[in-house]
Protein backbone atom coordinates (compact mmCIF):
# COMPACT_ATOMS: atom_id res chain seq x y z
CA UNK A 1 0.00 0.00 0.00
CA UNK A 2 2.83 2.41 0.85
CA UNK A 3 4.57 1.54 -2.41
CA UNK A 4 1.45 2.41 -4.44
CA UNK A 5 1.03 5.69 -2.62
CA UNK A 6 4.69 6.58 -3.18
CA UNK A 7 4.32 5.79 -6.91
CA UNK A 8 1.13 7.81 -7.07
CA UNK A 9 2.80 10.80 -5.43
CA UNK A 10 5.80 10.61 -7.75
CA UNK A 11 3.50 10.58 -10.76
CA UNK A 12 1.36 13.52 -9.57
CA UNK A 13 3.88 15.82 -7.86
CA UNK A 14 7.09 16.33 -9.74
CA UNK A 15 10.14 16.25 -7.47
CA UNK A 16 8.21 14.73 -4.55
CA UNK A 17 10.87 12.01 -4.22
CA UNK A 18 8.33 9.86 -2.41
CA UNK A 19 9.81 6.70 -0.97
CA UNK A 20 8.02 3.92 0.86
CA UNK A 21 9.72 3.01 4.12
CA UNK A 22 8.61 -0.54 4.83
CA UNK A 23 9.16 -1.24 8.51
CA UNK A 24 9.77 -4.74 9.79
CA UNK A 25 8.69 -3.68 13.23
CA UNK A 26 6.23 -0.87 13.83
CA UNK A 27 4.50 1.26 11.26
CA UNK A 28 5.50 1.69 7.64
CA UNK A 29 5.48 5.19 6.22
CA UNK A 30 6.06 7.29 3.13
CA UNK A 31 8.98 9.72 3.09
CA UNK A 32 8.65 12.77 0.86
CA UNK A 33 10.83 15.77 0.07
CA UNK A 34 10.15 18.50 2.61
CA UNK A 35 9.77 21.32 0.06
CA UNK A 36 6.83 19.55 -1.61
CA UNK A 37 4.81 18.55 1.46
CA UNK A 38 2.00 21.01 0.73
CA UNK A 39 1.51 19.73 -2.82
CA UNK A 40 1.74 16.13 -1.65
CA UNK A 41 -0.91 16.64 1.02
CA UNK A 42 -3.18 18.45 -1.41
CA UNK A 43 -2.76 15.64 -3.94
CA UNK A 44 -3.57 12.96 -1.35
CA UNK A 45 -6.65 14.83 -0.24
CA UNK A 46 -7.92 15.60 -3.74
CA UNK A 47 -7.30 12.20 -5.31
CA UNK A 48 -10.45 10.16 -5.95
CA UNK A 49 -8.53 7.00 -5.33
CA UNK A 50 -7.19 7.81 -1.85
CA UNK A 51 -9.35 10.62 -0.40
CA UNK A 52 -7.26 11.35 2.69
CA UNK A 53 -9.74 13.75 4.24
CA UNK A 54 -8.61 13.70 7.90
CA UNK A 55 -5.40 14.86 9.53
CA UNK A 56 -5.10 12.95 12.78
CA UNK A 57 -1.90 14.37 14.19
CA UNK A 58 1.41 16.00 13.38
CA UNK A 59 4.38 15.07 15.49
CA UNK A 60 7.95 16.24 15.43
CA UNK A 61 10.84 13.97 16.35
CA UNK A 62 14.39 15.08 16.98
CA UNK A 63 17.20 12.85 15.70
CA UNK A 64 20.48 14.57 16.61
CA UNK A 65 22.42 11.46 15.53
CA UNK A 66 20.54 10.82 12.32
CA UNK A 67 18.05 8.11 11.38
CA UNK A 68 19.39 4.60 10.88
CA UNK A 69 22.38 4.48 8.52
CA UNK A 70 22.16 8.15 7.66
CA UNK A 71 24.09 10.08 10.33
CA UNK A 72 23.04 13.63 9.39
CA UNK A 73 21.15 15.23 12.29
CA UNK A 74 17.54 15.79 11.28
CA UNK A 75 14.17 16.69 12.63
CA UNK A 76 11.42 14.49 11.31
CA UNK A 77 7.87 15.76 10.99
CA UNK A 78 5.28 12.99 10.84
CA UNK A 79 1.82 13.55 9.43
CA UNK A 80 -0.66 10.86 10.38
CA UNK A 81 -3.51 11.12 7.94
CA UNK A 82 -6.57 8.99 7.39
CA UNK A 83 -9.37 8.51 4.95
CA UNK A 84 -12.72 8.01 6.60
CA UNK A 85 -14.33 7.15 3.26
CA UNK A 86 -11.77 4.51 2.25
CA UNK A 87 -10.99 3.41 5.82
CA UNK A 88 -7.21 3.74 5.41
CA UNK A 89 -4.45 5.38 7.40
CA UNK A 90 -0.96 6.41 6.43
CA UNK A 91 2.07 8.14 7.92
CA UNK A 92 3.79 10.79 5.84
CA UNK A 93 7.28 11.86 6.84
CA UNK A 94 9.52 14.74 5.95
CA UNK A 95 13.06 15.26 7.20
CA UNK A 96 14.65 18.67 7.62
CA UNK A 97 18.08 19.72 8.96
CA UNK A 98 17.98 20.66 12.66
CA UNK A 99 19.20 24.23 12.36
CA UNK A 100 19.51 26.32 15.53
CA UNK A 101 17.49 28.86 17.49
CA UNK A 102 18.11 31.72 15.07
CA UNK A 103 17.69 29.57 12.03
CA UNK A 104 14.86 27.12 12.59
CA UNK A 105 14.09 24.48 9.96
CA UNK A 106 11.24 25.48 7.67
CA UNK A 107 8.36 23.35 6.40
CA UNK A 108 5.30 24.55 4.49
CA UNK A 109 2.16 24.72 6.58
CA UNK A 110 -0.65 22.37 5.54
CA UNK A 111 -3.37 24.43 7.24
CA UNK A 112 -4.83 25.22 3.83
CA UNK A 113 -5.40 21.49 3.26
CA UNK A 114 -6.64 20.40 6.67
CA UNK A 115 -7.66 23.10 9.16
CA UNK A 116 -6.81 20.64 11.95
CA UNK A 117 -3.15 21.29 11.21
CA UNK A 118 -3.33 24.70 12.90
CA UNK A 119 -2.79 23.70 16.55
CA UNK A 120 -0.78 20.61 15.67
CA UNK A 121 1.77 22.72 13.85
CA UNK A 122 1.84 25.25 16.66
CA UNK A 123 2.63 22.44 19.10
CA UNK A 124 5.35 21.11 16.84
CA UNK A 125 6.84 24.58 16.58
CA UNK A 126 6.64 25.12 20.34
CA UNK A 127 8.24 21.87 21.45
CA UNK A 128 10.56 20.79 18.63
CA UNK A 129 11.22 24.08 16.86
CA UNK A 130 10.06 23.67 13.28
CA UNK A 131 8.88 26.82 11.56
CA UNK A 132 5.75 26.35 9.47
CA UNK A 133 5.74 28.76 6.55
CA UNK A 134 2.39 30.49 5.82
CA UNK A 135 0.84 29.33 9.08
CA UNK A 136 -2.15 31.60 9.91
CA UNK A 137 -1.33 31.96 13.62
CA UNK A 138 2.29 31.06 14.20
CA UNK A 139 2.69 31.26 18.00
CA UNK A 140 3.69 28.97 20.81
CA UNK A 141 0.78 26.96 22.17
CA UNK A 142 1.86 25.28 25.44
CA UNK A 143 4.80 27.28 26.72
CA UNK A 144 4.52 30.99 27.49
CA UNK A 145 5.15 33.30 24.52
CA UNK A 146 8.39 34.63 26.00
CA UNK A 147 9.83 31.14 26.52
CA UNK A 148 13.33 30.43 25.27
CA UNK A 149 14.17 27.26 23.38
CA UNK A 150 12.23 24.22 22.29
CA UNK A 151 11.97 21.71 25.15
CA UNK A 152 11.66 18.42 23.25
CA UNK A 153 14.93 18.90 21.41
CA UNK A 154 17.51 16.48 22.74
CA UNK A 155 20.06 19.22 23.40
CA UNK A 156 17.57 21.45 25.21
CA UNK A 157 18.88 23.21 28.31
CA UNK A 158 16.27 24.60 30.69
CA UNK A 159 16.64 28.29 31.36
CA UNK A 160 17.99 29.12 34.80
CA UNK A 161 15.68 32.03 35.53
CA UNK A 162 12.26 32.66 34.06
CA UNK A 163 10.57 36.00 34.83
CA UNK A 164 12.60 36.34 38.01
CA UNK A 165 11.77 32.82 39.20
CA UNK A 166 14.66 30.40 39.65
CA UNK A 167 13.85 27.20 37.81
CA UNK A 168 16.17 25.00 39.90
CA UNK A 169 16.69 26.67 43.30
CA UNK A 170 19.82 25.30 44.90
CA UNK A 171 18.27 24.77 48.32
CA UNK A 172 15.59 22.54 46.83
CA UNK A 173 17.90 20.13 45.07
CA UNK A 174 18.64 17.09 47.21
CA UNK A 175 21.37 15.63 45.05
CA UNK A 176 23.81 14.92 47.96
CA UNK A 177 21.10 12.85 49.62
CA UNK A 178 20.69 10.93 46.42
CA UNK A 179 24.44 10.25 46.42
CA UNK A 180 23.96 8.92 49.92
CA UNK A 181 21.34 6.50 48.61
CA UNK A 182 23.69 5.35 45.85
CA UNK A 183 26.38 4.80 48.47
CA UNK A 184 23.93 2.88 50.64
CA UNK A 185 22.89 0.69 47.73
CA UNK A 186 26.52 -0.11 47.00
CA UNK A 187 27.10 -1.13 50.63
CA UNK A 188 23.94 -3.23 50.57
CA UNK A 189 25.04 -4.96 47.38
CA UNK A 190 28.45 -5.72 48.87
CA UNK A 191 26.85 -7.12 52.01
CA UNK A 192 24.50 -9.26 49.91
CA UNK A 193 27.41 -10.58 47.80
CA UNK A 194 29.39 -11.45 50.92
CA UNK A 195 26.40 -13.27 52.42
CA UNK A 196 25.88 -15.19 49.19
CA UNK A 197 29.53 -16.20 49.11
CA UNK A 198 29.37 -17.36 52.73
CA UNK A 199 26.25 -19.42 51.94
CA UNK A 200 27.90 -21.06 48.97
CA UNK A 201 31.00 -21.91 50.99
CA UNK A 202 28.84 -23.38 53.74
CA UNK A 203 27.10 -25.50 51.10
CA UNK A 204 30.45 -26.71 49.77
CA UNK A 205 31.58 -27.71 53.25
CA UNK A 206 28.44 -29.78 53.69
CA UNK B 1 -29.69 32.18 78.09
CA UNK B 2 -31.21 35.28 76.51
CA UNK B 3 -30.05 37.56 79.30
CA UNK B 4 -26.65 36.04 79.80
CA UNK B 5 -23.46 37.92 79.24
CA UNK B 6 -20.36 36.39 77.76
CA UNK B 7 -17.05 38.02 78.51
CA UNK B 8 -14.13 37.28 76.22
CA UNK B 9 -11.27 38.98 74.48
CA UNK B 10 -12.16 40.79 71.28
CA UNK B 11 -9.41 38.91 69.45
CA UNK B 12 -10.79 35.55 70.60
CA UNK B 13 -14.27 36.55 69.53
CA UNK B 14 -13.13 37.57 66.07
CA UNK B 15 -10.92 34.52 65.70
CA UNK B 16 -13.79 32.23 66.67
CA UNK B 17 -15.82 33.71 63.86
CA UNK B 18 -12.99 33.74 61.36
CA UNK B 19 -11.81 30.21 61.95
CA UNK B 20 -15.26 28.76 61.56
CA UNK B 21 -15.97 30.50 58.29
CA UNK B 22 -12.74 30.11 56.35
CA UNK B 23 -13.81 30.40 52.75
CA UNK B 24 -11.46 28.85 50.21
CA UNK B 25 -11.06 30.04 46.68
CA UNK B 26 -12.32 27.92 43.78
CA UNK B 27 -8.96 27.18 42.33
CA UNK B 28 -7.49 23.88 41.20
CA UNK B 29 -4.48 23.15 39.04
CA UNK B 30 -4.16 19.39 38.61
CA UNK B 31 -5.16 16.03 40.07
CA UNK B 32 -5.05 17.40 43.64
CA UNK B 33 -8.05 19.49 42.65
CA UNK B 34 -10.03 16.27 42.18
CA UNK B 35 -9.30 15.32 45.79
CA UNK B 36 -10.18 18.86 46.83
CA UNK B 37 -13.54 18.53 45.07
CA UNK B 38 -14.10 15.18 46.81
CA UNK B 39 -13.32 16.89 50.10
CA UNK B 40 -15.87 19.56 49.38
CA UNK B 41 -18.54 17.07 48.28
CA UNK B 42 -21.01 15.13 50.42
CA UNK B 43 -18.84 12.24 51.59
CA UNK B 44 -16.10 14.24 53.30
CA UNK B 45 -18.13 17.44 53.59
CA UNK B 46 -15.70 20.26 54.24
CA UNK B 47 -18.72 22.36 55.23
CA UNK B 48 -18.60 20.69 58.67
CA UNK B 49 -15.61 22.92 59.36
CA UNK B 50 -17.14 26.02 57.81
CA UNK B 51 -14.83 25.75 54.80
CA UNK B 52 -17.21 24.48 52.17
CA UNK B 53 -18.12 27.78 50.57
CA UNK B 54 -15.76 27.79 47.61
CA UNK B 55 -15.72 31.39 46.43
CA UNK B 56 -15.51 32.06 42.74
CA UNK B 57 -13.51 35.23 43.25
CA UNK B 58 -10.34 35.95 45.20
CA UNK B 59 -11.93 39.10 46.67
CA UNK B 60 -14.33 37.09 48.82
CA UNK B 61 -11.99 34.26 49.71
CA UNK B 62 -10.11 33.90 53.00
CA UNK B 63 -7.61 31.34 51.87
CA UNK B 64 -6.34 29.70 48.77
CA UNK B 65 -5.77 25.97 48.34
CA UNK B 66 -2.97 25.61 45.81
CA UNK B 67 -4.04 22.18 44.58
CA UNK B 68 -1.69 20.89 41.94
CA UNK B 69 1.41 21.46 39.85
CA UNK B 70 2.44 25.09 39.63
CA UNK B 71 4.00 25.65 36.22
CA UNK B 72 6.18 28.64 35.49
CA UNK B 73 3.45 29.88 33.19
CA UNK B 74 0.87 29.72 35.99
CA UNK B 75 3.06 31.11 38.78
CA UNK B 76 2.65 34.83 37.94
CA UNK B 77 -1.13 34.30 37.69
CA UNK B 78 -1.20 32.64 41.12
CA UNK B 79 0.70 35.60 42.49
CA UNK B 80 -1.86 37.97 40.98
CA UNK B 81 -4.72 35.96 42.48
CA UNK B 82 -3.01 36.01 45.87
CA UNK B 83 -2.56 39.76 45.68
CA UNK B 84 -6.24 40.18 44.83
CA UNK B 85 -7.34 38.45 48.02
CA UNK B 86 -8.32 40.63 50.96
CA UNK B 87 -6.29 40.56 54.18
CA UNK B 88 -6.07 38.51 56.34
CA UNK B 89 -5.30 35.83 53.80
CA UNK B 90 -3.81 32.38 54.01
CA UNK B 91 -2.35 29.86 51.62
CA UNK B 92 -2.60 26.09 51.93
CA UNK B 93 -0.19 24.23 49.67
CA UNK B 94 -1.71 20.89 48.78
CA UNK B 95 0.29 17.96 47.44
CA UNK B 96 3.92 17.32 46.58
CA UNK B 97 3.95 19.48 43.45
CA UNK B 98 2.81 22.64 45.19
CA UNK B 99 5.07 21.87 48.15
CA UNK B 100 8.33 21.29 46.33
CA UNK B 101 7.83 20.48 42.68
CA UNK B 102 6.88 16.86 43.37
CA UNK B 103 7.92 14.41 40.67
CA UNK B 104 9.15 17.33 38.56
CA UNK B 105 11.80 18.43 41.03
CA UNK B 106 14.75 17.34 38.89
CA UNK B 107 13.73 17.32 35.22
CA UNK B 108 10.66 19.56 35.22
CA UNK B 109 11.95 22.46 33.17
CA UNK B 110 8.54 24.12 33.25
CA UNK B 111 7.57 23.54 36.89
CA UNK B 112 8.05 25.95 39.76
CA UNK B 113 9.79 24.12 42.60
CA UNK B 114 7.18 24.82 45.23
CA UNK B 115 4.57 27.56 45.34
CA UNK B 116 6.43 29.14 48.29
CA UNK B 117 8.86 30.53 45.72
CA UNK B 118 6.25 33.14 44.78
CA UNK B 119 3.76 33.42 47.67
CA UNK B 120 4.01 32.77 51.43
CA UNK B 121 2.52 29.43 52.50
CA UNK B 122 0.89 28.77 55.87
CA UNK B 123 0.17 25.06 55.76
CA UNK B 124 1.75 22.31 53.70
CA UNK B 125 -0.22 19.11 53.08
CA UNK B 126 2.00 16.28 51.83
CA UNK B 127 0.78 13.51 49.56
CA UNK B 128 0.49 12.76 45.88
CA UNK B 129 -2.35 13.58 45.88
CA UNK B 130 -3.27 13.85 49.58
CA UNK B 131 -6.39 12.01 50.63
CA UNK B 132 -9.37 14.15 51.62
CA UNK B 133 -8.67 13.35 55.28
CA UNK B 134 -5.21 14.86 54.89
CA UNK B 135 -6.64 18.02 53.35
CA UNK B 136 -9.15 18.24 56.20
CA UNK B 137 -6.32 17.97 58.68
CA UNK B 138 -4.51 20.73 56.81
CA UNK B 139 -7.57 22.92 57.04
CA UNK B 140 -7.90 22.19 60.75
CA UNK B 141 -4.25 23.09 61.25
CA UNK B 142 -4.95 26.37 59.52
CA UNK B 143 -7.95 26.89 61.82
CA UNK B 144 -5.69 26.41 64.84
CA UNK B 145 -3.30 28.96 63.41
CA UNK B 146 -6.14 31.42 62.88
CA UNK B 147 -7.44 30.82 66.41
CA UNK B 148 -4.07 31.70 67.91
CA UNK B 149 -3.60 34.95 66.02
CA UNK B 150 -3.87 38.31 67.77
CA UNK B 151 -4.72 40.68 64.94
CA UNK B 152 -6.17 43.51 67.04
CA UNK B 153 -3.47 43.37 69.67
CA UNK B 154 -0.75 43.39 67.04
CA UNK B 155 -2.39 46.30 65.26
CA UNK B 156 -3.35 48.54 68.22
CA UNK B 157 -1.12 47.70 71.14
CA UNK B 158 2.35 49.09 70.76
CA UNK B 159 5.26 46.78 71.48
CA UNK B 160 2.89 43.91 72.00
Amino acid sequence: MHKEIADYLNSVVSGAEAKALEAEVGDSSVLVASEHILKVCQALKDSDEHQYNVLQTISGVDYPEGVGEDKTPVIEVNYMIASFTKNTEIILKVRVPRGDDENLPKVDSVCSVWTAADWQERECYDLVGVEFVNHPDHRRILNPYDWKGHPLRKDYKAQEVYQGMTVYPEDKQNIPEQDFIVEQNKLNDEAKAAAKKAREEAKKDN
Amino acid sequence: MQDSVVLLKMDDFLNWGRKNSLWPMTFGLACCAIEMMATGAAKYDLERFGCGAFMATPRRADFMIVAGTVTLKMAPRIKTLYEQMAEPKYVLSMGSCANKGGPYWQHGYHVLKGVDEVIPVDVYVPGCPPRPEALIEGVMTLQKKVANERLLRDKWVKNA
